[in-house]
């Protein structure tokens, strides 16, 4: 039986230069999974093929037992309310409040009228402790508020109506994040890490993190896989990582810019 | 002389990706349109922006533009004794070419523009990727409602703008070459017909179309940062500019 | 009430300031040329020549060109209705392209091009801290950046409109014989044309030409925050540019109406 998701022996190259090259990771359902490696080795690139934000030059991406890299753009709806994605600079609409940018996948599709979308948006936004903020606008606010606000918006995205049997609630089943944590202070950073925890604990959420911050992904990853020049060098559990004797492995955990990795442009 | 050839080849090409990019998100748009589901709010929301930033712009240019068409033909007019003219010469210019073309021009500038900019920007942030990472379609929920509204507006402005520019040619008729108001009033109700009018109100329609579909494509195809936003403007306006003088061509060709 | 009162007040003070830094710009350009004369940035002014000219001459010709058609075709067609007789149209209309529609029409089709070029250039190095690093090695950015492309646009507006003057009446020419049967002899005559047509389009192309460049400059300087601040500069560069362009035309054509006491 085949996994959850599935990214087998894919190639990316941008303008020549190749980045992936034979990636292939397996997600299970249910788990939180993170995808850590140096700047510009294609991380953020692989969740990005996932929703068809990038093509991908050669290999084959599967979810829930469907082969999803060759669908056309007026296709990918579908796969977007199933797979939400919050983005590193969390990309909330400036011209519209907090509510209102939670509001607008409801009203798109879940098919609310204005005033009850800004509600549920309200609520939505005190699930993740932000709603004495929702009507202020994103430019205003931190950025571990935006992030917050964003995670609101990507779960309010879902299919119309209530949750499907085996479901815990009606948003996204799976949600991907590029590098939540990045440039937060660490209190701020330690909070989104909860709220992921609790995505997957409580609502069965599935979560794909990008990240390079060694507390978060010693924190709350079930495993985690290292991309390491266009391949996944390893995937382990944290513990596994930690007591690992592979070098690069211990430098890139140990945040060392002495070792055997070579990091290209330095 | 070889590297000259290449060059004007390379721009050629470039020309041609983007006039056949144009016309996919023209294309796109008019599918987006049929069944005509728009985001009401979106659109409610950039006509009231459009129209609030472009009114005075207009206004004051189709003022001038009027006088200066008075002070082009008028002193012509006089001399040979016929003031009765001093309106038709004037007001069939403004009507049909100069009206349209300079409120279209400056729609353009204030407004094309700064479309291209927000697009642009939110390209650059990431929230268009955003938009679709959220399964919204960001051609019908932002690109959609800007170009209705642009048309919508550019037609109201010219419309407005005609009646001004009309009534700058008066004030400067009467204010720098003596000529009586009941003269001009009089000579614009005897020699322009309704169908000057609508000829000028026509080619608007056409021209919000050209810098509406122009102004969103640039703005959603930029690349590189600030820098890259900059370069969108610029060829938004200029591939507007181009379209209009193209387009009035052929509509004043087609239509007489 | 008062609040009313003071949005205006506030709005006539931040006009003033924007006219009263314009001027600073254009007197810090003039200021700057004549500083130059002696250590003129040749390099640079030559690089503009060809950054306004070159590229915006293909721009220009077709432009102008079709306007020409256009202009000429509405005044044929509305005299077949009146008087029949075309035997003024051309010498007429090159008095018009000479004195007015092409100065105006090339530096407006530039405010456009060039306007918004120098907006965004200047813009985005105004938000990437690039103008800041001039200041601290000594370099006046008006000096280095602005300068330059004044004298560039200043000439290059005044070729252009000759080119594009030419290419109006010519096509003008071509679409008056080809719809109207309108001999060329009639149409190409200088009966019309006096010296003081050729001297408003020389002041009026001079004026445009230092106009948008002092203009867009200035806002470009102005842009703040990110690429949203260069997309701003740049709108507001097209804007003003065409505007000014349309307010001294404006004021030339008046001007020369006053000097020449009622006959253009």
């Amino acid at each position: 039986m085949s996994a959850y998701i599935e990214w087998r022996d894919v190639h990316k190259a941008f303008a020549g230069k190749p980045v992936l090259r034979g990636m292939s990771l397996a997600v299970t359902k249910g788990e939180v999974l993170f995808i850590i490696g140096t700047s510009g080795v294609g991380k953020s690139v692989t969740i990005k093929h996932l929703i068809g934000l990038l093509p991908i030059d050669a290999g084959e991406i599967w979810f829930d037992g469907e082969r999803v890299d060759e669908l056309p753009e007026r296709k990918l709806a579908p796969l977007r309310r199933r797979i939400g994605m919050v983005f590193q600079s969390s990309t909330l609409f400036d011209s519209m409040t907090l509510a209102e940018n939670v509001a607008l996948p409801l009203r798109k599709h879940g098919g609310m009228r204005h005033a009850a979308a800004l509600d549920e948006a309200r609520r939505r936004l005190a699930q993740v402790y932000m709603e004495e903020h929702a009507e202020r606008y994103p430019a205003e606010l931190s950025d571990g508020m935006r992030k917050r606000a964003a995670i609101a918006r990507t779960l309010a995205v879902g299919p119309a109506g209530p949750a499907k049997p085996g479901q815990l609630h009606s948003g996204p089943e799976v949600v991907l994040f590029d590098e939540p944590t990045t440039g937060l202070d660490p209190v701020s950073a330690r909070r989104i890490d909860r709220l992921i925890r609790e995505l997957a604990t409580s609502l069965g959420v599935t979560a794909i993190v990008v990240s390079h911050d060694p507390p978060s992904i010693l924190g709350i990853a079930d495993r985690v896989a290292l991309l390491y020049q266009g391949v996944v060098h390893v995937v382990a559990t944290p513990a596994e990582l930690r007591a690992s004797a592979d070098p690069i492995v211990q430098q890139f955990i140990g945040g060392q810019s002495a070792g055997p990795m070579e990091t290209p442009g330095f | 002389m070889r590297q000259a050839v290449a060059n004007v080849g390379a721009g050629a090409l470039r020309v041609a990706e983007e006039v056949g990019g144009i016309v996919i998100l023209t294309g796109q748009t008019l599918r987006a349109l049929v069944p005509p589901r728009v985001d009401t709010r979106e659109l409610v929301k950039n006509l009231y922006k459009m129209g609030n930033r472009s009114v005075p712009i207009v206004v004051l240019t189709a003022f001038f533009a009027g006088g200066l068409m008075t002070l082009q033909t008028g002193p012509f007019v006089k001399k040979l004794g016929a003031t009765a003219l001093a309106g038709w010469g004037a007001g069939y210019a403004v009507l049909r070419e100069i009206g349209p073309i300079l409120i279209a021009l400056m729609f353009s500038g204030r407004v094309g523009a700064n479309n291209t900019a927000e697009l642009a920007t939110m390209t650059v942030t990431e929230q268009l990727d955003g938009l679709r990472a959220l399964a919204i379609d960001p051609v019908r929920f932002l690109v959609v409602p800007r170009v209705l509204a642009m048309m919508v507006m550019l037609v109201a402005l010219t419309v407005i703008g005609d009646l001004v520019a009309l009534t700058g040619a008066s004030v400067v008729g009467h204010a720098m070459l003596d000529i009586e108001w009941s003269t001009m009033f009089h000579s614009f109700a005897d020699n322009l017909r309704p169908y000057d009018f609508l000829h000028g109100v026509y080619k608007s329609i056409a021209f919000g179309a050209a810098i509406a579909m122009s102004s969103c494509y640039f703005g959603v195809t930029v690349r590189g940062g600030a820098v890259g936003v900059g370069r969108a403007v610029n060829a938004a306006v200029v591939a507007a500019a181009v379209s209009i003088m193209l387009l009035d061509f052929f509509l004043t060709y087609l239509t007489g | 009430m008062t609040r009313f009162a003071e949005t205006i007040g506030d709005a006539i003070v931040a006009a003033v300031r924007a006219v009263r830094d314009l001027w600073l710009v254009y007197v810090g350009t003039v200021a700057g040329l004549v500083r130059k004369s002696r250590v003129p940035h040749r390099g640079e002014v030559a690089r503009q020549l060809y950054a306004i000219g070159n590229r915006s001459l293909v721009f220009v010709i077709v432009t102008l060109g079709f306007i020409g058609m256009v202009m000429t075709y509405e005044a044929c067609l509305q005299l077949s209705r009146v008087v029949g007789d075309y035997t003024q149209v051309g010498p007429q209309y090159l008095r018009l392209v000479i004195s007015d529609f092409a100065p105006t029409l090339t530096a407006l089709m530039l405010a456009t091009r060039v306007g918004a070029g120098i907006a965004a250039e200047i813009g985005s190095m105004k938000v990437t801290e690039q103008i800041d690093a001039l200041r601290m090695s000594g370099v006046l950015p008006i000096d280095y950046l602005i300068v330059p492309r004044f004298v560039a646009s200043v000439i290059m507006t005044l070729v252009l409109s000759t080119v594009g003057g030419a290419v109006m009446y010519a096509a003008g020419g071509l679409t008056a014989q080809y719809s109207f049967g309108v001999n060329p002899n009639n149409f190409y005559g200088l009966q019309f044309v006096r010296p003081r047509h050729v001297v408003m389009m020389i002041v009026k192309a001079l004026s445009y030409g230092a106009a948008i460049p002092v203009v867009a400059g200035f806002c470009g300087l102005r842009a703040r925050g990110s690429s949203e601040g260069v997309g701003w500069a740049t709108t507001a560069a097209v804007i003003g540019s065409s505007f000014a362009v349309i307010v001294l035309d404006f004021v030339i054509s008046a001007a020369a109406l006053f000097v020449t006491g009622g006959d253009l």
